[in-house]
């Protein structure tokens, strides 16, 4: 199959018709399920749509796991069976899934300033509607807009990114057939900074591909933190208008 | 009641404060791994003891013969079990899977089975119907830090060591017979080990007194290619400490980690940065690099063992002793 599909075609185009360090169509939306949550947000990346709903920071459910000196952040994803193409129901103590809540919790309880809120617990809950590759970037990038959007202080945006090699050719921002076709990583910065909070790589790749694979990840995620940081001054800006700040 | 294990703070803040005089509580350099020993059975194959300092971890692999999967009829079976029992510690629950537990059976399952250590097609016997299934169970006797980097030498060290028996496959078209050659009848065949992953675990400290650095400092003006294998936390921030192979102590008390898993043909098998505690991305690369030369000391070891047993299980074997071949 892969040999009738061009993944990155002599003059550069790959399967949608983007240069290798172009991101996908990024959209986003804040403030989604207003009377659901106290944060929520949207977002589209290329064909790969997650909701965050963030609850808190409420009283923890289960008292025992309360931190006496900061918070505790509780992830949990659900997976649409209709997310991929064959209509699949996934098992909800799927390890592949319980990894990415257990990385996404770690990301995040280190990105917000968790000392301001002692005994107290924020719920996060990821929907993954449809999946089209770089889905635990998508997560993450969901969960930074809803908890911008549930209003708890953070002391940075965290952005994530994915980047292939496909041979000597680094990919930015990569759909699930590229992803399929060659070791890829996850990347999830601070903000605009050099500081790499989330690294995941999954399949071999020569160490001498790495540094490329990782510079190209980092100004991908860069890049996403614009359009994230565009899109909260947006609403910020909508909201004042309307009065309800 | 298994509790977790929680450090005191006068514990915290001692490792702590050792660490920006750059000291470790056992007196090891910061990249410097504990004494590794890899034993083999001498009474059977594929079971491997491993002991990384006082953590101590048993692999055994095991094969037999079943069906492939539908879709997959080319391919043999292999899976890894990596279950934790209260033999480890106290904290570890028997049937219920911690978080640790979920992080080494993951990162176990990308380094050694993703990454094609095992070569699964040379495990098909007739395709579609037959094909070997081999089995690695991991047990953990002993729990010291560094659990998942033990596992996944004794499951490494395990795969070149197995030797499965022999078959021959008699008769044609549907009445094909698979014939099991017992090890008393022939010589049974070692495993088809594509590589050696090695897994190493990055520990990372802030050593800083305010919580962990996560407001970033403005970008360099370009990433810097570290090559050395001494002290990687010389480079980039000073803040913060990277150790090798942490103690339980350590494990414990660290603010993030990296799993980084290598073989000798400088290639990078998986890496599993989790979320904590933010790094700059240049220790990162120079993590990875520390662990190639990690890998190729461990590999060494293990050929040099695995040699050991060999001669040892030929002693008495004429067949072996009278070869004319000399070395060359």
């Amino acid at each position: 199959m892969t040999s009738r599909i061009e993944i990155y075609s002599p003059e550069g185009l790959r399967l949608d018709g983007r240069r290798w360090n172009e991101v996908r169509h990024f959209r986003c939306a804040i403030n989604t399920h207003p009377v659901s949550s106290d944060g929520s947000s949207i977002i589209e990346q290329g064909n790969t749509k997650v909701i965050c709903n963030v609850i808190g920071p409420a009283e923890p459910t289960l008292r025992s796991r309360a931190l006496l000196d900061r918070l505790c952040i509780s992830v949990k994803v659900i997976v649409a069976p209709f997310s991929t193409i064959e209509r699949r129901k996934r098992p909800q103590n799927d390890s592949r899934i319980q990894e990415m809540c257990s990385s996404i919790q770690h990301v995040f309880e280190d990105a917000v300033i968790a000392h301001l809120f002692p005994r107290s617990q924020i719920d996060v809950n990821l929907y993954i509607v449809a999946q089209d590759g770089g889905v635990l970037q998508a997560c993450i990038n969901a969960t930074t807009l809803a908890l911008i959007d549930a209003g708890v202080p953070m002391y940075d945006y965290v952005c994530a990114c994915t980047a292939g090699m496909l041979d000597r050719e680094v990919l930015l921002d990569m759909n699930r057939i590229e992803e399929s076709d060659m070791p890829f990583l996850t990347m999830a910065t601070i903000g605009a900074t050099r500081k790499v909070s989330l690294l995941q790589l999954e399949m071999k790749v020569q160490f001498d591909r790495l540094e490329p694979m990782m510079a190209a990840a980092m100004s991908g995620c860069h890049h996403i933190r614009n359009l994230m940081d565009n899109e909260v001054r947006k609403h910020g800006k909508s909201r004042r208008q309307m009065g309800s700040l | 009641m298994p509790r977790d294990l929680t450090p005191s703070t006068l514990e915290n803040t001692f490792v702590l404060k050792a660490l920006t005089e750059r000291v470790r509580l056992d007196n090891r350099s910061f990249n410097q791994l504990r004494d590794l020993d890899v034993s083999f059975s001498s009474t059977e194959y594929g079971l491997v003891d491993v002991k990384l300092g006082r953590t101590r971890v048993i692999a055994r692999i095991s094969a037999e013969i079943t069906q492939p999967y539908p879709d997959r009829p080319y391919d043999g079976l292999f899976l890894i079990s990596t279950e934790i029992s209260p033999m480890a510690a106290p904290t570890f629950e028997a049937g219920r899977k911690s978080e640790d537990e979920l992080v080494i059976s993951r990162i176990i399952e990308k380094s050694i089975r993703r990454s094609g250590a095992l070569d699964t097609e040379a495990l098909c016997i007739i395709s579609g119907e037959k094909c070997w299934a081999v089995r690695a169970d991991v047990h953990f006797l002993d729990h010291d830090g560094g659990l998942l980097d033990a596992a996944c030498i004794a499951v490494s060290a395990g795969l070149l060591h197995f030797r499965r028996p022999d078959i021959t496959i008699e008769g044609v078209g549907s009445r094909r017979e698979v014939i099991v050659h017992p090890i008393t009848e022939r010589v049974p065949v070692p495993l088809a080990v594509l590589h050696v992953p090695v897994c190493v675990t990055f520990s990372f400290f802030d050593v800083r007194k305010a919580s962990s650095a996560v407001a970033g400092v403005p970008s360099k003006d370009e990433m810097k290619a570290e090559n050395d294998d001494d002290d990687i936390e010389e480079e980039g921030d000073s803040s913060i400490a990277v150790l090798v192979d942490a103690t339980l102590q350590e494990e414990l008390l660290r603010h993030g980690y990296m799993s980084v898993t290598a073989n000798t043909n400088r290639e990078i098998c998986q890496i599993q940065k989790g979320g904590e505690m933010p790094v700059e991305v240049g220790t990162l690369l120079s993590c990875s690099e520390a662990a190639i030369i990690v890998a190729e000391k461990v590999t060494k070891l293990i050929n040099k063992r695995l040699k050991e047993d060999e001669t040892r299980r030929n002693v008495g074997n004429l067949l072996v002793e009278s070869r004319a071949e000399n070395d060359r």
